[in-house]
Formats: structure tokens, sequence, C-alpha cells
């Protein structure tokens, strides 16, 4: 029996011991950095709050309101006398702006639909919205070149253009005739180049590059290899009316320079920081040891979140997410905060230590499950109403309430659970018993 | 420590200052709304050096904006508004407008935001805020009933709109203080999600205390309850609005616009899971085992 005991005593130790290290370990990788792949994968460099946004981790990805760029919402219409599939016009328009920003050099820029005829972009490290929307307005680029790369004629020179499906090609193709004046240069260019190829590029992008047979004098061609019929359809009416596939209206246009977007980080940064200590503070002073494990569990909590802020791609951190975080800090000691509330009442009620801390959890279980499972709806609600940096405080705080119910239960029953193992008998190192029930009797 | 049922006094605070809100709001001082849901242009410049805020005006008026308003922020800090205007010609007006500045004031730099808002993204906004509030009411609603009846469902979603109206109450009330911008909706349904928190662990308990005593009145059982609980309401409530309140007072502006409201809904929720919803909760029961007596008296 005894000897029992003590085995389990130093199993306890060994454990306490293992995870303090694992915690020391993982704080600091978080701080200093490390490749977690050979090839550089996972690049977890710190997370240590900087004044300096360029020092953040690489793997995490900052929103715009702390980087610094442009967003932009559009709204979306059908452009008149058109009648073509409204969402394979969208997904064509969405795709060219695409295409034209990544071509510019804003390879980071992202475009996404929202809702059913809206369109939002954003786009980092610029804070010129007009040199990046006048970019985005600019009509598709259609140019015909020679085997040398010389420019034979361009998109202006198109009369109509339509897409559809050729079935002697079995392709889905575009269709055009061109201007009087288009018809005479392609016919001088083909005959020019019987034998060579010509290159069609839109927007830069090539579409094909068929040899000429014979010279083309009819003013009339065909650019096959279009993939799809709404690729084809998409690209005649860009290539016909110069323009996106779809008319645009700015909704909402922000601009946020970096300085700004780095000002707000540190200061948010020194908040959370500030915050997390009262917190621990305030936990040690109301619940002694225990408020010790809730710190530890804490701390535990920050790692974690970040690391899977880090590694959980699509995740971006906003300003608001940011807040969401020091909000998560004070909800992850809200579930503490209730089980150990629990626990003293039964130590009140006379159990001992190991039988309080199991009673404890069980009784307390039901309300930190359903407190979290609210604040869950909540979070995804927001997530499918809120737009822009909204989403992302959505986000972090779903992660946080998930990770925050993880370490508040497992990792604070873990500790709670060796540590009264180590054979403490003194339950004065966890709540005012006596002095508590004197009050009472009062 | 005795807690005993002050929810009607409470709940006429409560209604006294909706209603003060409501007052204000019809006279005209309502919400402050930001340029989220007002629309139109702002832009902030730091001048770097005493200025004269004339030259800035005059600036303005020769690119012909129409109506616009200029506040200065501090020493050097220029907010400028302009509502009406044109959803193409945002770029090149600004543009044009920092040439002319930056030419006038070579010190002068952008400070932060400049947004623009079309007309109709603002109302996009608030039918948005008010369609999440709904939806998340609803499955708070149904969530709780499954949990635990359709009366304490009832009663939580009733704290859940004191709460969210105390908000909107409070941001009437501070409209000098804080404008409402896209964030409060984030902070509107953190609110939601959270302050129900208070009230699930308080019914948590009255359940447990209605299986001890079956046979007491419902409100003695709310009253044990909130009892029982306010060590734990207490110190949950605390160590949020630690955090939130450090971010409040150490944040930059954005960061503000999302606090305050939170802490206003933490306060309300934390108030009305005290003192109200219990309270709502005893008195639909109560209503309810007078009707369930009540036909078998006719019977008899």
């Amino acid at each position: 029996m005894k000897a029992k005991k003590t085995s389990s005593k130093t199993k306890s130790i060994v454990l306490l011991v293992i995870v303090f290290v694992l915690t020391v370990a993982l704080g600091v990788i978080g701080v200093t950095g490390m490749n977690l792949d050979a090839r550089g994968l996972y690049k977890l460099k710190s997370w240590l709050p900087t004044t300096n946004a360029d020092n953040w981790p690489s793997s995490l990805s900052l929103g715009l309101d702390l980087r610094g760029g442009v967003y932009v919402e559009y709204s979306a219409a059908r452009p008149e006398n058109s009648d073509a599939d409204f969402d394979s016009l969208m997904e064509g328009t969405i795709s060219v702006i695409q295409n034209r920003l990544t071509d510019k050099g804003y390879s980071e820029a992202t475009v996404q639909r929202i809702g059913t005829d809206g369109i939002r972009v954003e786009i980092p490290d610029t804070d010129d919205p007009k040199a990046v929307l006048d970019l985005i307005g600019t009509p598709a680029k259609l140019e015909f070149k020679d085997a040398d790369g010389n420019l034979i004629m361009d998109g202006s020179m198109v009369q109509t253009a339509v897409g559809g499906y050729d079935s002697d090609q079995a392709d889905y193709v575009i269709s055009f005739k061109l201007t009087s004046e288009g018809a005479t240069v392609f016919a001088q260019a083909t005959a020019a180049n019987i034998g060579k190829t010509i290159s069609i590029y839109l927007d830069d992008e090539l579409l094909m590059s068929p040899t000429v047979q014979s010279a083309i004098t009819g003013g009339q061609g065909v650019i096959n290899g279009m993939g799809s019929l709404e690729r084809a359809q998409t690209m005649a009416a860009q290539i016909q009316s110069g323009a996106l596939p779809l008319v645009l209206t700015q909704q909402k246009v922000d601009t946020v320079s970096a300085t700004l977007g780095s000002d707000a980080l540190s200061t948010t940064v020194t908040a959370a920081i500030i915050g997390i200590l009262l917190v621990m503070v305030v936990m040690i002073v109301r619940y002694r040891l225990n408020g010790v494990i809730a710190s530890w569990a804490l701390c535990v909590y920050i790692i974690l979140l970040f690391f899977l802020l880090a590694v959980i791609p699509g995740i971006q951190l906003t300003l608001p997410g940011l807040a969401g975080i020091v909000l998560g800090i004070g909800m992850a000691v809200d579930a503490n905060v209730v089980i150990f509330e629990r626990f003293n009442e039964e130590l009140r009620a006379g159990r001992p230590l190991r039988a309080a801390v199991r009673a404890g959890f069980k009784n307390a279980m039901s309300a930190v499950l359903d407190a979290n499972v609210t604040t869950l709806i909540a979070a995804i609600v927001l997530m499918f109403y809120g737009t822009g940096s909204i989403q992302g405080f959505a986000k972090t705080l779903l992660l946080g309430v998930v990770t925050s119910m993880f370490t508040a239960v497992v990792v604070t029953r873990f500790l709670m659970k060796n540590i009264v193992n180590l054979g403490m008998k003194n339950t004065g190192l966890f709540a005012k018993v006596k002095q508590v029930e004197k009050e009472e009797q009062k | 420590m005795t807690v005993k049922n002050r929810s009607k006094i409470c709940l006429m605070v409560s209604a006294a200052i909706m209603v003060i809100a409501l007052v204000l709001t019809i006279c005209g001082l309502g919400v402050n709304y930001g340029i989220d849901f007002s629309g139109g242009l702002s832009m902030e410049y730091t001048m770097g050096g005493t200025y004269n805020k004339a030259d800035v005006e005059q600036i303005l008026k020769d690119l012909n904006v129409g109506s616009f308003t200029l506040t200065e922020q501090g020493t050097d800090e220029v907010n400028i508004r302009i509502k009406d205007i044109n959803q193409d010609d945002v770029q090149t007006l600004q543009a044009s407008f920092e040439e002319a500045l930056f030419a006038k004031y070579p010190s002068a730099a952008r400070d932060g935001d400049v947004s623009y808002v079309g007309p109709v993204a603002g109302q996009t906004l608030l039918t948005n805020a008010f369609t999440s509030v709904l939806l998340a009411g609803a499955l708070m609603l149904i969530y709780i009933a499954i949990r635990f009846d359709f009366n304490s469902g009832v009663a939580a979603v009733f704290g859940l709109l004191h709460d969210v109206l105390m908000m909107w109450a409070f941001m009437v009330l501070l409209r000098n203080v804080i404008q409402m911008n896209s964030s409060y909706i984030a902070a509107m349904l953190t609110i939601v999600g959270y302050s129900i928190n208070n009230t699930i662990v308080i019914f948590d308990r009255i359940r447990e205390n209605v299986r001890k005593m079956p046979s007491a009145p419902k409100v003695d059982v709310v009253n044990k309850s909130v009892r029982e609980c306010l060590g734990r309401t207490i110190n949950t409530t605390l160590t949020t609005l630690i955090t939130i309140v450090t971010l409040y007072i150490l944040g930059v502006d954005s960061i503000k616009e999302f606090a305050l409201p939170i802490i206003i809904g933490i306060v309300s929720g934390v108030y009305s899971a005290n003192m109200i919803n219990g309270y709502v909760w005893a008195f639909l029961e109560e209503k309810k085992r007078a009707r369930k007596l009540q036909p078998k008296k006719a019977k008899a």
C-alpha cells in the first residue's frame, strides 16, 4: 500500500516535470523561432511582441489593418443587355482581377466573393489606392503577336467576340469578327506569316499560338482552347466590351498605413501582456495554489493558440482578432474560476483534496461546456455575417474558445490531479477553508 | 449575504436608461455613427507642425468637394469627412487633395485610415447587425431550451435582449466619447455569446437546487442559487473585465471602439444574470404552475 503510494507520487513528479519542461521549451521556441521542417515549410519565427511588424513571424499572417494595405469592396452588377449566367460572370470577374493584381506584382492580394453580388479585394503592403484600383478597372488587353514578339494588333480592332462550343473541333472557342481596319491589318499579317506562328495574349497570358496556314482575309477568326464554356463566354465579353464582365461599383475603400498598423499591434500586445499578468495576480491571490495552476494553464493556452494561428491556413491575425485573443485570455480563466469555486465548495463540505478535485470537475463540467458552446454559436454566426477584419475576429475567437476549453479542462485537471498526488494535505494551500466556514455560520 | 428579488426595480432602472436613450435618439442625439455606418470619405493627416486650418479648408474648397467637416484632433492632426461624394471620384480626389496639401505643408503626412464607404454599405451593415443578433438569439434560445427547459431559454434570451439594448443605450449616452463602427457588430455578438455564460452558471445551479427543494417557491430557489454563484460570477467577470479594460486604456481608437461596448455589455450581462434573468424564469415557472393547477381545479 505504502509502496504504491510512493510510486504514484514519483510518477506525478515525473509527469509534472515533463509538462513543465515542455511548456518552457515550447515557449522558448515560440519566442526564438525554429524551423519545424528541414525545408522550412513551417517557419515558426519569433512571436515576441515587437513594434516592427516586419519582425512578426512569417507564418502568422497579419490582416490588412495590422500590416497596412488597401481594402476594397465592390458590388457587381450585370452589364446592360447581357443575359449570361451571373455566377459565371462573377467567377470570370474575380479571376480577371486576381490575375491582373498578380501580374503587377501584388502576389499576396486576395479577391473573394462576398454574398451574391459583392467582391472583396485585399491588397497588402501598398498605400496607393489609386494605382491599384485603376489597375483593377483596366480593360482586358487582347494582343496578337508574331513569332518575333512584334505586336500585330490589339483588342480595339475586334468588333464582336462570342464564346461558344465548336462541335467540329470539340473545343470551347471564341469566334471574333474584326473591324474593317482590323481585317486589313490581319490579312496583311497572316499573309506575311504563313508557316509561322501568331500568338494571342489576353492580359499578357498566352492563350494560343496557332500556325498560320493561309492568309485570313475575311476579318474573322476563332481562338480555341478556352477550357470551359464559362471561360469562353467571359473572355469573349471582356474582349468585346474591353472591360470586366461585370460592372463594379466601389462600396468601401480602406487604406491603412503600415505605421498605424504596427502602432496598433504594439499597443495591443502591451495591453495583452499587462492584462495577462493582472489576471494571473488576481487568480493567485484568490485561488492560491490553484491560481498558480491556472496561470500555468494560461501560458499553455497562449503558446498553443499562437502555434495554431501560425499553422492553420486561412487565419489572419487582425486588430479585432488580437482583441479577441486578449478577451479569450479572460474567458480562458473563466472556466477555471467555475471549476475552482466548485472545488472550494467541496473542500468546505469537508471532502479530502483528491475527492474535491474529482467532484469539482464533475459538477462544473456542464456549466463550462454550455458556456463555451454559446460563445461558439455567437462566433459562428459572426463568421457568416462579418466582413474583413470582423471575420478575422470571429475565427480567432472560435479558435480561442476551443483551445481554452482544452487548457482549462484537460490541462488544469492534469495539473491539479498530479499536484494533489504529491501528497499534500494542507487544504489552506488551495482555499481559506476554516475562515469561510466561520463566515457562513454568521 | 442575503439576496432578495429586486428584479422589478432593476428592470425599471434599465427601462429608464433605455427610454432616455430613445428620447435622445428622437431628439437627433442618437448613436454617433462612424464612417462604416454613415458612409462618405474620411481622411486623416498629421500636419507635422503648426498649420492654418483655413488653408486646409481652402484646398478642399478649391477641389469643389461640396460640404465637408474638418475636425482638429490634438495639436497637429486633422480629420476630414466628406459625406456626399461620387464613388468613382474617391481616388482622384484623395490624390489631388494630398498633392495640394503636401505642396503647402511638406511635413504633413497621411495618418492611418483613409476610408470610403458607399451609401449602400452602411445600410447592409445595419441589416447584417440585426440579422446576426436575431439569428444568434434564436440559436441560444434553442440551445438553452434543449439543455435546460423552454422557460430558461426565454429568460436567458430576455437577458440577452436586455444586454444588447443596454449596449445601444450607452452608445447613445456616450455619443461624445465613442463612435459606432463595424467592430460594434463583433462586440455585440461577443456579448451575446459571453454574457449568457453567467446566466448559464446560475441556471445550472437553479436546476440543482430545484431538485433539492422541489416544493419551495421558485423565487427562493433563485435567491439561493444567485447567492451561491456570486463568487464565481464576480470572479469570472473580473478576469474578463481586467483584460478588456486594459485594452481600452492602452488601445488605439479602433480598439477603443470595440472595447467600450464590450465593457458595457459585460457589466450589463452580469447585472442581468444576477438581478433579472433568474427571476424572469421564476415568474414564468410560477405562471406555468398556476396554469397547470387551473384545469385540475376546474375538473374538481
